[in-house]
């Protein structure tokens, strides 16, 4: 078991290696440690598993990306074939290296889908609601309370079924789903009106305006403002720098008026997840990635990553630094197969 | 502690007022009983005392409440909470998370308290109630009677000097509710927790309240049972009997009773009468064995029910009782034997076909209900099976004592009312044969009053009448035969007297103090004692 | 009043900024004209995600402020767990598709109950379904940003429908369920612009000298009509269905509920 926040920490690393450029060497070995991760965590739960196996997605992915690619981009310099130029939107060459290209964002998204897919398979649902930040607090009830009503919402459905049937009713036709439908919604509704009822004699409360709501909104708004000159001043201006700032300002601005709400709030969290040190190891092998692949640390190329296939396919080259790196995405691994079980106070 | 002068309030929009000058005192520490007839305003009083009336529901309140010393109408459910708790009815209904301890936490959560003194309330709590083998249980996953445990322990989390209940036994079976009862009485005597309980089951309850409040159109009467139970006209059969029979002081519990009536001069027992000889079944189940989620459900099952003859199915909870109505009307298919409906094998016949044959009223009937207007749902049974209607609906409407509703949305309608809307749904195809799971759920006396009534026209017109029910009293009134099942097997089956009056889990209160007699009612115990 | 003031500005900004950013890949080589590549412009989708993500977040938070009692927080609880069971039916069917049963319930909850709650409504569908199916992806902001919009932008029918003859008659329906339609699309049009860049990759390396907005509004119509167009048009088609089917009697149920649930209570309530 390893603390939430150690996987989403794992997860930004990911993502981060991932979408730093579509080198096929430094992305396969990222491909790897994730499969490595993979194999390593639980068996999916009966009511949480996707319908097709991370592997057949990956592939078809791949495929179907490749063939998107190379159908709609008419760049590079490997003709494979020509489609005639009279097809809409459609004619013209295809081409390898698009074909590469394709391929090569379809690992990637994939790749992506998986790590999503193994971290969430390895969270109990609890941990996944716990994790909505405090300044959410009552959309994380909305939440638990839609899991709590799941399984009682499936067991009514079932009786209305049967309720149903016994005054002769088939199902035949589209409109034959609306006796099944509306008493359904109707006695959730009725549900919500005593469900609401129990809470407020627990003393759930609307908190009403929050203290200093002015200075609140006007602080949102002012983060919301700036990235968007932020945003404008990269794209419209070329300032990049002066962009990437304000961007960040406004993000920080955005993000610390969520935070400081949420410490305001006097809520607090029965169940939680003691921090290990398995946990450490994860972050510090994320926080390596992250930093190798994002920041210009001498000694590494990070120009490697931008590998593109145009207008000539060529070979990759590897940079064994950051092959390095990347192996800090494996750790999950080791902490998983070392499974001390965590007891969730 | 609770304390109403001249209360009065009327939900907005209601023509006459809900309340009216209502006056009652509750000590601390006392045990108050609620009771009334449905309608009267029980459960707006239970809910004007933590203030969700009128806070929760708008409306117009006159008059004085103090509880505890603060006024809920100032304060309101907020900052009532932690000197009020509540518990609700429906069991379902009430939990925000999915496992036992996170609900209990939940309340303790929201009010912001330092995780140490969470931990010592919630361990706290779940001793008090008994639910430490359950903690980490998934709510679904346990009976409606711990469940209402949860709740219980959920509203006490913020540790509340006053506990309100409304109906919280209606939707459990006896044992459940006895459960829940037990840990009520528990709360009341270890820990002088003020409990106000609306109930309609009094017979559970009756020997540990200190007060019985009986709320009518007239105002409310306070006071110890002894002296409000002669006073009132809703009374389990032991206090009918007594107040009949002139005994004082009134007996609440059968030991009571018992003394009075080993004193009585029993006429000798009638003779046995002879067995009729059974009529041809209108349904029946032969050697039938049934399966439910890899579990053996029914084990050889024989079962056969006659044309006017009302049957009752009694047993435990898990007994099989509700696969085996399944079986009867096709919904649920046999591993081996047959289910038989009016001569042919349920097996040739799909659902919809058997159901105009016999009508099976499900356990909740709202799972039934979803039209806009009472007669638009018996139509759409009409609809369903392809039948024009030629006066049928308003014909039974008029039977079942809902014509003034026709036009009404049934959802709106109390309890006993909506079980009539289903039974129009299903009995608007006039089957032969009538199957009832559980129909006295949430009923108050009247209510059963009437439905037992309807029950008794149908079997003079020769419907074949199949009742699970747990409600022993019901049954004792309308059965013809009995059928005891345990364990997926029929244990008994033979004339209702003499089966419910041997049993000693099943016997009514009546057959309780007079054994032997075969007596079942206190109208069969007031005839045969002249 | 100021609060007022603040609180459409971030309701303004917090679209403005997510509808400029699933539009940015039109005009990313419009702005590649000029500045020379980047290394780091290869992380742009994900930028654009974060982006998105923050706005989103911002919305959430003012629609969430402005009120949630315990009647709003059940009835969206349990609304949402119906929905996310329906949602069941979506990821069930195997095979293509972009029919979702969800907008049906987010349409006509946000036209009955409010902006704000279809709003919540659509985003909290996505993020229980989402946990619930093992669908949470970094898809997932864009997911919740434009089913709170369609849930959001549902009220906006009610001038409309006033018009073609008020509620309860057969133009209600009608305007539902082109709504339905058109979101359909938007909707499936939304989620591919998301995806089409990660697929795609940066715009600038294949862009030649020439390629000016017309040429990538063409390429992207070029995927749009082999991914999504059919998908899209099921979707749609779906919302058509059901809405049609099913519209007149849910709103109905839901009118009688709204009622029921609006109590808020007044101090001045005590003498009348």
């Amino acid at each position: 078991m390893i603390h939430p926040l150690a996987w989403v920490g794992w997860l930004a690393a990911v993502m981060a290696t991932l979408s730093a450029g579509r080198n096929p060497l430094h992305l396969v070995l990222v491909l790897l440690c994730i499969a490595l991760v993979e194999a390593a965590s639980p068996p999916t739960t009966e009511r949480r598993s996707t319908p097709i196996t991370p592997l057949r997605f990956a592939l078809t992915v791949t495929a179907i990306s490749a063939m998107l690619n190379a159908l709609s981009v008419r760049y590079g310099d490997t003709v494979l074939l020509r489609l005639p130029d009279w097809l809409p939107l459609l004619g013209g060459a295809v081409t390898l290296e698009a074909l590469v290209f394709g391929a090569l964002s379809g690992l990637t998204l994939s790749g992506l889908f998986v790590t999503f897919i193994v971290a969430q398979r390895s969270l109990p649902t609890s941990a996944l609601v716990g994790l909505i930040p405090r300044a959410f607090y009552p959309l994380a009830v909305v939440a638990a309370i839609a899991i709590t009503f799941v399984p009682t919402t499936l067991r009514q459905a079932r009786q209305i079924r049967e309720a149903q049937a016994i005054r002769g009713h088939r199902l035949q036709r589209l409109r034959d789903w609306l006796p099944l439908l509306l008493p359904l919604l109707v006695g959730g509704l009725e549900r919500a009106f005593q469900l609401a009822e129990a809470m407020a004699a627990r003393g759930f409360a609307s908190a009403g305006q929050p203290q200093h709501a002015t200075a609140l909104r006007a602080s949102m708004v002012t983060g919301l403002a700036a990235l968007l000159a932020g945003w404008l001043l990269i794209l419209a201006w070329g300032q990049v720098r002066a962009g990437q700032l304000l961007m960040l300002i406004g993000g920080a601005l955005l993000v610390g008026t969520l935070w400081l709400v949420g410490r305001r709030a006097p809520r607090t969290r029965y169940r939680r997840t003691p921090w290990a040190s398995g946990d450490t190891a994860v972050l510090i092998g994320a926080a390596v990635a992250i930093i190798a692949f994002t920041l210009p640390l001498p000694g590494i190329d990070r120009a490697v990553l931008a590998y593109y296939p145009y207008p000539l396919l060529h070979l990759p080259r590897f940079d064994p630094v950051l092959g390095f790196a990347t192996l800090g995405l494996a750790w999950p691994t080791a902490v998983l197969r070392g499974g001390r079980s965590r007891v969730v106070e | 502690m609770i304390d109403f002068q001249n209360l009065t309030y009327t939900y907005p929009g209601a023509a006459r007022p809900a309340l009216r000058a209502v006056a009652l005192h509750v000590p601390e520490g006392g045990f108050a009983l609620v009771v009334g007839p449905s309608g009267c305003g029980k459960s707006t009083l239970a809910r004007c005392v933590g203030g969700l009336v009128p806070h929760f529901s708008g409306g117009v309140l006159r008059g004085k409440l103090s509880v505890g010393g603060h006024d809920p109408v100032a304060l309101g459910p907020g900052g009532m909470s932690q000197l009020v708790g509540y518990v609700f009815q429906d069991p379902e209904a009430q939990a925000v998370m999915d496992r036992v301890e996170d609900e209990i936490a939940f309340a303790l959560e929201h009010a912001g308290l330092p995780r140490h003194e969470m931990r010592v309330r919630v361990e706290e709590t779940l001793d008090l109630l008994d639910l430490a083998a359950l903690r980490d249980r998934a709510l679904d996953s346990l009976s409606g009677g711990e469940r209402q445990r949860v709740a219980i322990g959920a509203a006490l989390a913020l540790r509340p000097r006053i506990l309100v209940l409304d109906e919280p036994t209606s939707q459990l079976d006896p044992q459940s509710a006895e459960d829940v009862l037990q840990a009520l009485v528990r709360l009341n005597h270890d820990l002088g927790l003020t409990i106000l309980l609306v109930e309609h089951r009094m017979e559970r309850v009756l020997p540990f309240v200190d007060q019985v409040i009986f709320l009518s159109e007239s105002g409310a009467l306070s006071g110890t049972p002894e002296i409000v139970m002669p006073q009132i006209p809703l009374m389990p059969p032991l206090i009918a009997l007594g107040k009949a029979l002139g005994w004082s002081p009134l007996p609440l519990t059968i030991k009571a009773g018992l003394r009075f009536s080993r004193a009585l001069a029993l006429p000798p027992a009638a003779p046995a009468a002879p067995a009729t000889p059974a009529a041809a079944p209108f349904f029946e189940l032969q050697h039938v064995d049934a399966a439910y989620a890899g579990r053996q459900v029914l084990r050889g099952v024989d079962l056969a029910v006659a044309p006017g003859e009302i049957v009752a199915l009694l047993g435990r909870n898990g007994a099989g009782k509700t696969t085996l109505l399944k079986c009867l009307v096709g919904l649920h298919r046999p591993t081996r034997g047959r289910a038989i409906a009016s001569g042919e094998d349920n097996a040739s016949r799909d659902v919809a076909a058997i159901c105009r044959l016999v009508g099976y009223l499900p356990q909740d009937p709202n799972a039934l209900l979803f039209a806009d207007t009472v007669r638009e749902e018996l139509l759409i049974t009409l609809r369903n099976h392809g039948i024009a209607d030629h006066g049928e609906v308003d014909a039974l409407l008029a039977r079942l004592g809902l014509t003034p509703h026709a036009n009404a949305y049934p959802r709106d309608l109390s309890a006993g009312e909506r079980q009539r809307v289903a039974l129009g749904a299903i009995m608007i195809t006039h089957p032969r044969a009538l199957l009832l799971d559980e129909p006295t759920r949430g009923l108050d006396y009247d209510a059963k009053q009437q439905l037992a009534e309807l029950l008794h026209e149908w079997r003079s017109e020769g419907i074949a009448t199949l009742l699970v029910t747990h409600d022993v009293e019901f049954a004792a009134l309308l059965a013809d035969r009995v059928i005891l099942m345990g364990r997926g097997e029929v244990i008994a089956d033979g004339p209702a007297a003499s089966v419910l009056g041997s049993s000693p889990l099943f016997a009514p209160q009546i057959a309780r103090l007079f054994p032997g007699t075969g007596w079942l009612t206190a109208a069969d115990a007031l005839r045969g004692l002249g | 009043m100021i609060q007022r003031i603040l609180s459409g500005a971030i309701y303004a900004l917090s679209t403005a900024i997510g509808i400029a950013a699933f539009l940015a890949p039109f005009f990313a080589p419009i702005v590649q004209q000029s500045a020379q590549p980047q290394a780091g412009a290869a992380t742009a989708p994900l930028l654009l995600t974060a982006l998105v993500g923050l706005c989103f977040l911002a919305l959430l938070f003012e629609i969430q402020g402005s009120e949630l009692s315990a009647k709003s927080v059940a009835l969206l609880g349990i609304l949402v767990a119906i929905n996310s069971v329906l949602r069941f039916a979506e990821v069930a069917i195997p095979g293509p598709g972009g029919f979702s049963p969800i907008f049906m319930l987010i349409i006509l909850t946000g036209y009955v109950f409010g902006g704000q709650f279809g709003f919540l409504m659509g985003t909290m569908t996505l993020l229980v379904s989402g946990v619930i199916t093992g669908g949470v992806g970094p898809w997932l902001p864009y997911q919740m940003f434009a089913a709170g919009w369609v849930g959001l932008s549902a009220p906006l029918l009610r001038p409309l429908i006033r018009v073609l003859g008020g509620e309860g008659r057969r133009g209600e329906l009608l305007a539902l369920a082109l709504f339905g339609a058109l979101w359909g699309f938007a909707y499936g049009a939304i989620m591919n612009l998301w995806f089409w860049p990660f697929a795609a990759g940066p715009a600038q390396q294949y862009w030649t000298p020439g390629t000016g907005l017309a040429e990538t509004l063409r390429r992207y119509l070029a995927f749009y009509v082999l991914t999504s167009l059919v998908w899209d048009a099921l979707g749609a088609a779906g919302n058509v269905v059901l809405i049609l089917a099913f519209g007149a009697p849910i709103v109905r149920a839901l009118r009688r509920f709204r009622d029921r649930l609006g109590f808020v209570y007044q101090p001045e309530w005590s003498e009348q």
